[in-house]
C-alpha cells in the first residue's frame, strides 16, 4: 500500500514537472523575443541619445562659451537707477550747530534702445521742522535724435553755465555748499520748463558742446521795503504754466579746445512779470506788464594733474516796470562769480579745495563777499567727505555775515 | 520790439520743432542695431578725457549696468553718439571676463624675447594704454604714475609689473585702479608682455 502510494507520488510529480517544463519552455521563448525586441529598441533610443549628447571636448567650449560670455546682452528696454545723498553738520557763527540730512535725491532712468531716455530726479530733503519736502528737480524725456543732436522736453536743469547744470550734485561739488548766487533765488536760473536741444560736434580740432532752449521763463518777486515796492527776486525754477505768456530763449556754447580745458558762454533772454509780493498782499497786482529779462554769463575749467581750477559768471538783469503795476517801477540787477581751485596731494586720498565768490543783489542783506576752505577725504571715487569753513562778509548782523563750518559726507549711486 | 524777437523765436521755435521731427522719422535717424559696435581705444580716449571735466574719475567697473549712465551723459557731457558707442565698447571690454589661460609670470619672461619679434608692443600700448597713462608715459590726469620717473612704477621687477597689469593693480592714493589688461580682455598675455617690454624701452631710463 505505501509502495502504491509512494509510485502515485513519483508518478504525479514527474507528470508535473514534465507539463510545466514544456510550459515554460514555451513561455520563455515569447518573453525572450519580447524583451530583445524591447532591448533592441532601448538600445536604438540610447544610440539616439547618445547622438545627441556632446562630447567632453564640446562640454568644455561650452564651459568656456558661457565663462566668456558678457551681462551686456540686453532687452531694448532698459530701468536704471541713480542719484546722490549727503548728511552733515552745519555750524553757524553765534547759533547752535545742528546735524542734518541734506538731499536725499534718486534719479529714475527709463531707456528705449538708443532712441529715447527718461531721466527723472527727485529732491527730498527735511527741514527745520522735521518735515519732509520732496520735488521735482528734473523731469525730461531725451530724444536722440542723431549723433550730434537730442531733443530734450520737460522740466530741465537750466543749461545756463556749468553749476547748475553739471556740479551741483553734492558728491561732484567740491564744497558742501553752492556758491553763494548759485543756488535757489540767486543770480543763476536753476530750472526750466520747455524744449532744448542739445549735443556735441567736433569742428575741425575742437571739440563743441551746445544746448539751446526755449521755456516758460521765470517769474518776478517784489517786496514792499522802507514804504516802497522793489524787486525781491527772480524766481527761475522751471513753473509748469506761462502766467504771463512771455517765453524765453537762452542757450550755452561750450568749447574744449584741448584736453583738460572748457570755456563756455551762456546768454538767455525774454519776458518776466511780478507775480507775488514776499510776505504781501497779491491781489495788489492786478496791472502788472511784462519786463525784459536778460541773462548772460561765461564759465571754465581747466584739470591739469593734480589740479583742478574752474570758475563761472553770472549776471541776471530785469528792466523796469513798462505798464502801470503798482510794484517795483524800478529795475534791477542780480549779478555773482566765482573761481575755485582744488588739488589733490599726491599718492594720498586728501584733497584741498579753495572758493572764492563775490555776490550782488539789488539787496544789501543779501549782498555776500565769500571764502570757502576745505579739505576733502575720498574714501571712493564717488563718496566723499568734507570739512569747509566759511569766511562770510555781508551786512552787518545779516545771515550774511555769518561764518560758517560745515562737515558734509556726500555718497552719488 | 523784444516781444516781437522773442514771439519770432518762440514761432520759429515750432517749426524747429517740427524739422526735428520729421528728421527723427526718417529712417537714417533709428538705430538698426543696438547697441552698435564701438572702437575700444577710442572709447578708453573718451573716458580718459570727459569724465574729470566735472566729477572724479570713476572705475570703468562701477558701471557694469551702465548703458542708461552713459546716455545720460551724452545728454550731460554733450557727448557725439559716436563717442556713446566708443564709450560702450570700451565699458563691454573692461568688464568682460578674459578667456586667456593665464601662464606663470616665469614662463612669460621667458617668452618675452619669443613674441617681441611677432608682436607689436606699441600697438598694443597706443590702442589700449595710452589714454589713461598718455603720450609721453606721464599720466594723464591726476593718479596715473610716471614711468618716467626714475624710482617710479618701472622700478618694479618685471614679474611685478606683469602681474600688476594682467590682474590689474590699485594705485595708492589713485581713485581709478587700473583694469585688469588695461580693460581688454582679448589682450592676451603675450600682448601684454610686449606692450610692457614697449613701456620699458620707451620711458625708463
Amino acid at each position: 500500500m505505501k509502495l502504491e502510494k509512494l509510485a502515485r507520488a513519483i508518478m504525479f510529480t514527474f507528470a508535473a514537472a514534465t507539463v510545466s517544463t514544456v510550459a515554460l519552455a514555451e513561455l520563455s521563448d515569447e518573453v525572450l523575443a519580447e524583451r530583445l525586441e524591447r532591448m533592441q529598441q532601448e538600445m536604438d533610443q540610447l544610440k539616439e541619445q547618445l547622438g545627441k549628447s556632446a562630447t567632453k571636448e564640446e562640454v568644455q567650449l561650452i564651459k568656456q562659451d558661457v565663462a566668456s560670455t558678457s551681462d551686456w546682452l540686453l532687452p531694448d528696454t532698459l530701468i536704471h537707477m541713480s542719484g546722490y545723498a549727503d548728511v552733515g553738520y552745519i555750524e553757524t557763527e553765534s547759533t547752535d550747530g545742528s546735524f542734518n540730512v541734506g538731499t536725499f535725491a534718486p534719479i529714475f532712468h527709463f531707456q528705449y534702445r538708443d532712441i529715447v531716455m527718461l531721466e527723472a530726479e527727485l529732491e527730498i530733503e527735511i527741514n527745520a521742522d522735521g518735515e519732509t519736502e520732496t520735488n521735482l528737480e528734473y523731469l525730461t524725456i531725451d530724444w536722440f535724435v542723431n549723433d550730434y543732436m537730442i531733443l530734450v522736453g520737460g522740466k530741465f536743469l537750466s543749461p545756463i553755465g556749468q553749476f547748475r547744470q553739471n556740479l551741483h550734485p553734492s558728491w561732484i561739488n567740491k564744497l558742501p555748499s553752492a556758491p553763494p548766487g548759485f543756488g535757489h533765488d540767486g543770480a543763476a536760473p536753476v530750472s526750466d520748463v520747455g524744449f532744448q536741444v542739445r549735443g556735441g560736434f567736433p569742428v575741425g580740432g575742437i571739440r563743441t558742446n551746445y544746448a539751446i532752449y526755449i521755456s516758460n521763463g521765470p517769474e518776478l518777486m517784489s517786496e514792499f521795503e522802507d514804504g516802497e515796492f522793489e524787486l525781491d527776486g527772480v524766481e527761475a525754477e522751471g513753473f509748469g504754466a506761462d502766467n504771463d505768456g512771455k517765453k524765453a530763449v537762452g542757450a550755452r556754447l561750450g568749447f574744449i579746445p584741448f584736453v583738460g580745458f572748457e570755456l563756455g558762454i551762456s546768454a538767455a533772454s525774454g519776458e518776466a512779470t511780478v507775480t507775488s509780493i514776499h510776505e504781501g498782499d497779491n491781489s495788489l497786482l492786478g496791472r502788472e506788464e511784462a519786463r525784459d529779462y536778460d541773462v548772460i554769463g561765461g564759465d571754465f575749467s581747466l584739470q591739469y594733474k593734480a589740479f583742478n581750477i574752474r570758475g563761472e559768471y553770472v549776471e541776471t538783469e530785469v528792466g523796469a516796470d513798462t505798464g502801470s503795476g503798482a510794484s517795483a517801477s524800478e529795475g534791477a540787477i542780480w549779478e555773482t562769480w566765482y573761481a575755485q581751485g582744488a588739488y589733490r596731494i599726491s599718492q594720498s586720498k586728501w584733497e584741498l579745495v579753495a572758493r572764492y565768490t563775490d555776490f550782488d543783489s539789488p539787496h544789501n542783506s543779501q549782498d555776500q563777499q565769500q571764502w570757502a576752505v576745505g579739505a576733502n577725504y575720498l574714501f571712493a571715487n564717488n563718496f566723499i567727505g568734507k570739512l569747509s569753513y566759511e569766511f562770510n562778509d555781508g551786512q552787518t548782523e545779516s545771515d550774511a555775515d555769518k561764518d560758517r563750518f560745515l562737515f558734509q559726507m556726500a555718497y552719488g549711486f | 520790439m523784444k516781444t516781437k524777437i522773442c514771439t519770432g523765436i518762440y514761432n520759429n521755435g515750432k517749426g524747429i520743432i517740427l524739422s526735428a521731427l520729421l528728421v527723427v522719422t526718417s529712417q537714417w535717424s533709428v538705430a538698426l542695431d543696438y547697441p552698435e559696435a564701438g572702437n575700444f581705444s577710442q572709447g578708453s580716449k573718451v573716458w580718459s578725457e570727459n569724465c574729470s571735466r566735472c566729477h572724479n574719475m570713476r572705475n570703468p567697473t562701477d558701471l557694469r549696468d551702465g548703458i542708461t549712465s552713459i546716455f545720460h551723459m551724452r545728454v550731460r557731457a554733450g557727448l557725439t553718439g559716436q563717442e556713446t558707442r566708443d564709450l560702450l565698447t570700451f565699458l563691454r571690454g573692461v568688464n568682460a571676463k578674459s578667456t586667456h589661460t593665464r601662464l606663470s609670470t616665469e614662463v612669460l619672461i621667458t617668452e618675452v624675447a619669443e613674441v617681441k619679434s611677432t608682436i607689436s608692443g606699441e600697438r598694443v600700448y597706443k590702442n589700449n594704454c595710452m589714454a589713461c597713462h598718455g603720450t609721453d608715459g606721464k599720466g594723464s590726469f591726476s593718479g596715473v604714475p610716471d614711468f618716467t620717473s626714475a624710482d617710479g612704477r618701472l622700478s618694479k621687477s618685471d614679474s611685478e609689473l606683469l602681474s600688476n597689469i594682467i590682474n590689474g593693480f590699485q594705485s595708492e592714493g589713485s581713485l581709478m585702479p587700473m583694469p585688469p589688461r588695461g580693460g581688454n580682455s582679448r589682450l592676451s598675455d603675450e600682448n601684454l608682455t610686449a606692450a610692457l617690454e614697449y613701456i620699458k624701452n620707451t620711458f625708463a631710463d
